[in-house]
């Protein structure tokens, strides 16, 4: 097997021609039954050989599922596969803490780079040889866990000055294995320490100690900003998913701290009154949350519409909340924040006729 | 069948490129502490039990078989009634850290009177790193056993001159108490100074075995005495308290380990400890033996 044959991308897409496949497979036996194709018995047996033949190489090669019994076991086994690997990693950290006090620090410091570099060696062994992929992916969760365990331990040992920089090569190993490995947790994994990592920096310009830059929500912007731009910086084609995890961090790491500051106008940088500080950035929400929605739908994007809209609906029930939560009756308050998702639905009902519309008229 | 694919990374490219992360980021974090320990420490002292204290037992300490000694530092307060028992590891505010110092560390001060404004304008900026200079078994020190011995014959003049209370009695007892710990197993590490330049600092305070510097921060907090408010700040922490203790010197603690801290009838110390603070402000255990 050469060392592409089991690459990511080209089970993802295995698994994709499968998929439409058995979409083809059963549009062909609607149309037969409706009397509008029918095709001869030696092409029916011609294209039955062809998707026999595909299925059973990509089978062999790739681990794909199937039919949807297959799907349905895979689904299984990839939850199976998310829990071990986060108990196995647990374990990986309790073990070390249990034992360490017992080496001296060259040993432990043996221990804790072999570990790192012995469970990456094992990540990228198994991806060699697991087809399904859901051991390498376990292993990977393992190989980073090792490596957060030793770079938090030397600084243990040695008495090391926290900092910041810790965060930069978690994140590359992160990226590194979710990329390798098509992992969406690790990708995650890795986002989070970019955004711990921005914001800190941001932070410590202005003097602040970099484990309170948190406290300043305006410090997650640039990061927001880094997320968002990621997509069209880099190509994504063959990770399929991975493009929405960034957007969906992005938004969030925009939207929640807009959603903190149009509620806690004393945290911001700003040096005005905390009401107009509180309304720019509730105007500021609602403004993005609309965009989001916006752009989403224009670039079909759903995971885009979903979080905008979701911080679109959060921005307006805290402030219906602010607004008449005191001064009307529950029953009252309920029937508005009722009849405003009702209000939502018909505008998203127009919305979603007119692109359908202007697609209609767009194509040849 | 073989999908092609237009991406050239293989496993190989993951293995090379992860083993290279792991081992510059070892290598990186090693040197820094190679560099810390190079040369003559900034400073060295021989702590005692009092100074560097063993961790509290419990589940949290069952499954960890690491070592680590706590530093136990503590501040003067301005109010001479306020009783800290030898343990404000927990942030404090000393009254050192005025108005005057906390600009020279960076902070923000609004020059005039100390309106509402103006204190809501201070204590809304956030946590500086700072260099701390701490003391130990300094004048600082001395003037809180000062303190203590006036705070006591004050009490026993008081139950005397009410010998039927019984409050009274408790208060002098409490406070003949607070005596003997401050005398025998208080800290006498005591954060004096802080500053933004190491250099002025070790120039102001030179003797490098009795003054120690640390990394720490300071938040701004407000005084209030008598509906009068100051600009002041809080000693969050020192950023490295907790000092591993290395393999070859822990023969000495494990039996200790278990028992807890001494209760102030004990004998103390039981261990001291020679530690010293590097090149990049960062601290080691020397060696540690029996007083």
């Amino acid at each position: 097997m050469s060392e592409h044959a089991r690459d990511l991308p080209a089970r993802r897409q295995a698994q994709q021609r499968a998929d439409d496949i058995r979409v083809f497979q059963a549009e062909l036996a609607r149309l037969e039954a409706e009397g509008i194709l029918l095709l001869d018995e030696d092409k029916r047996r011609t294209l039955t050989a062809h998707h026999e033949s595909l299925l059973a190489a990509f089978t062999r090669d790739y681990d794909i599922d199937r039919d949807s019994r297959t799907r349905q076991i895979s689904l299984g086994m990839r939850v199976a596969s998310f829990l071990g690997a986060l108990a196995l990693a647990a374990s990986v950290f309790f073990l070390f803490y249990q034992f360490w006090g017992r080496f001296p620090e060259t040993m432990q410091l043996a221990i804790l780079i072999s570990s790192a570099l012995a469970s990456l060696g094992l990540t990228v062994w198994l991806q060699g040889r697991d087809a399904s992929g859901y051991f390498s992916k376990l292993a990977a969760l393992i190989a980073f866990a090792c490596f957060v365990l030793n770079i938090t331990m030397i600084g243990q040992i040695f008495n090391i000055t926290p900092s910041d920089k810790a965060l930069l090569p978690w994140a590359a190993m992160a990226f590194l294995l979710a990329y390798a490995c098509d992992l969406r947790l690790l990708l995650t994994a890795g986002i989070l320490c970019v955004i711990a990592f921005v914001s800190a920096r941001v932070g410590t310009w202005s003097g602040v100690y970099w484990l309170n830059a948190g406290e300043r929500p305006e410090n997650f912007f640039a990061a927001a900003a880094l997320l968002l731009a990621m997509p069209c910086l880099t190509v994504h084609r063959h990770y399929p998913g991975f493009a929405a995890i960034y957007r969906v961090f992005g938004l969030l790491t925009a939207f929640v701290p807009m959603l903190i500051l149009g509620h806690w106008g004393r945290a911001s940088y700003l040096d005005l009154g905390p009401e107009l500080i509180e309304g720019g950035y509730q105007l500021l929400g609602f403004t993005g949350s609309a965009l989001a929605i916006w752009i989403g739908t224009r670039r079909e994007w759903p995971e885009t519409v979903n979080t905008g809209m979701t911080f679109f609906v959060l921005f307006l029930y805290t402030k219906f909340y602010d607004w008449w939560w005191e001064v009307m009756p529950k029953s009252l308050f309920f029937l508005v924040l009722g009849l405003s998702a009702v209000l939502i639905l018909l505008i998203l009902k127009q919305l979603r006729g007119v692109i359908g519309h202007s697609e209609g008229e767009s194509l040849p | 069948m073989k999908i092609r694919t237009t991406t050239s990374w293989t496993r190989w490219h993951t293995l090379f490129a992860g083993a290279a992360l792991i081992i510059l980021s070892n290598a990186i974090a090693l040197s820094g502490v190679a560099v810390n320990r190079s040369g003559e420490p900034e400073s060295r002292s021989m702590l005692r039990e009092r100074e560097l204290v063993l961790p509290y037992g419990g589940d949290r300490q069952a499954e960890n078989s690491g070592l680590a000694l706590r530093l136990n530092w503590r501040i003067l307060d301005a109010d001479d009634e306020y009783p800290d028992y030898g343990y404000s590891t927990y942030g404090a505010r000393p009254a050192w850290l005025d108005a005057t110092r906390m600009a020279a560390l960076g902070f923000h001060i609004t020059s005039g009177k100390v309106t509402p404004e103006a204190r809501e304008h201070f204590v809304r900026q956030l946590p500086r790193q700072v260099l701390v200079v701490l003391e130990f078994e300094g004048p600082a020190w001395r003037q809180a056993v000062e303190r203590a011995r006036t705070s006591t014959a004050r009490h026993a003049a008081a139950a005397a001159a009410n010998p039927g209370s019984q409050e009274f009695a408790k208060k002098a007892k409490a406070s003949r108490d607070g005596l003997s710990l401050e005398e025998t197993h208080a800290s006498r590490l005591f954060a004096i100074d802080a500053g933004l330049d190491a250099k002025a600092l070790r120039a102001r305070y030179p003797d490098r075995s009795r003054h120690l510097m640390l990394r720490g921060t300071v938040r701004p907090t407000v005084r209030q005495h008598d509906e009068q408010y100051r600009l002041a700040g809080y000693l969050s922490e020192i950023i490295i308290d907790q000092v591993n203790v290395p393999f070859a010197l822990r023969p000495l603690l494990e039996p200790l380990r278990d028992i807890g801290r001494p209760a102030p009838t004990e004998r103390t110390p039981r261990y001291q400890v020679q530690i010293a603070i590097g090149q990049r402000l960062e601290p080691w255990i020397e060696s540690l033996s029996a007083p």
